[in-house]
């Protein structure tokens, strides 16, 4: 069971409450709610806030596949997860994604929570524009996609 | 044919409109292509090496939204996105 959405910030909020409603079940004795929030400090300078930029389709496929994938790779076959990420401008403090997970047993949540976040670090086509105090704006330098 | 180039992260600097819009003559691939976005980088931004750096550093994908390597031929018309590295969370 698979939710996935990019939260456009211009128009709506990113919402833990969403993640809450989808992932409850009596099926599921684990649950386990990551969020991504921006920081104050990168670099040694001080952020002010974050523009996410994002290639949707490409974000959504992306994140499909990472679900369909930790079946075999990770052999969890029950489960639900909740997947949303920004796109749009986000001030200091406030969440960039959500990452709910749903499972029989708190071993593999922790582990299909992880591997979700650690796979979207790798291959999701998102961008990030750093805002500063003192300095200009900053596109983040980022991992290449590989061919 | 006309080949949009559609822009993303790092590469929106390249141009405002989000787009740059290339008038092809025959099928090339990308990585003719890539070289036809750095000539046009280098006509437009003299100098710019971080500009040159982030095409040589990007991926490309299809108007199909899949991942297409260096060898692909575009032999039509059609949108192709540039993804620079990535970085969300």
């Amino acid at each position: 069971m698979l939710h996935t959405k990019i939260v456009d910030t211009k128009k709506e909020q990113i919402k833990v409450s969403d993640a809450e409603k989808f992932i409850a079940s009596s099926k599921f004795g684990a649950n386990i709610y990551f969020t991504g929030t921006v920081r104050n400090l990168n670099d040694n300078k001080e952020v002010t806030g974050i523009t996410y930029d994002s290639h949707d389709e490409m974000v959504i496929k992306s994140f499909e596949e990472i679900y369909n994938e930790t079946e075999q790779k990770l052999n969890i076959q029950d489960k639900a997860v909740f997947i949303e990420h920004v796109k749009g401008y986000v001030k200091l403090g406030e969440m960039s994604i959500i990452i709910a997970v749903a499972c029989k047993h708190r071993d593999q949540a922790y582990v299909l929570s992880r591997y979700i976040i650690e796979e979207i670090k790798k291959r999701t086509p998102i961008w990030k524009k750093e805002h500063y105090i003192k300095e200009d704006s900053q596109w983040l330098k980022g991992n290449p996609i590989k061919t | 044919m006309k080949i949009v180039l559609e822009l993303f992260g790092a590469s929106r600097d390249f141009n405002e409109k989000g787009h740059i819009d290339f008038e092809i003559q025959k099928p090339i691939l990308i990585k003719e292509f890539r070289k036809v976005i750095s000539n046009y980088l280098n006509e437009k931004f003299k100098g710019n090496d971080s500009f040159l750096q982030i095409v040589k550093n990007s991926a490309f994908c299809s108007e199909e939204n899949e991942i297409i390597s260096d060898n692909y031929k575009i032999t039509k018309a059609q949108k192709i996105s540039i993804i620079p590295p990535i970085g969300g969370g």
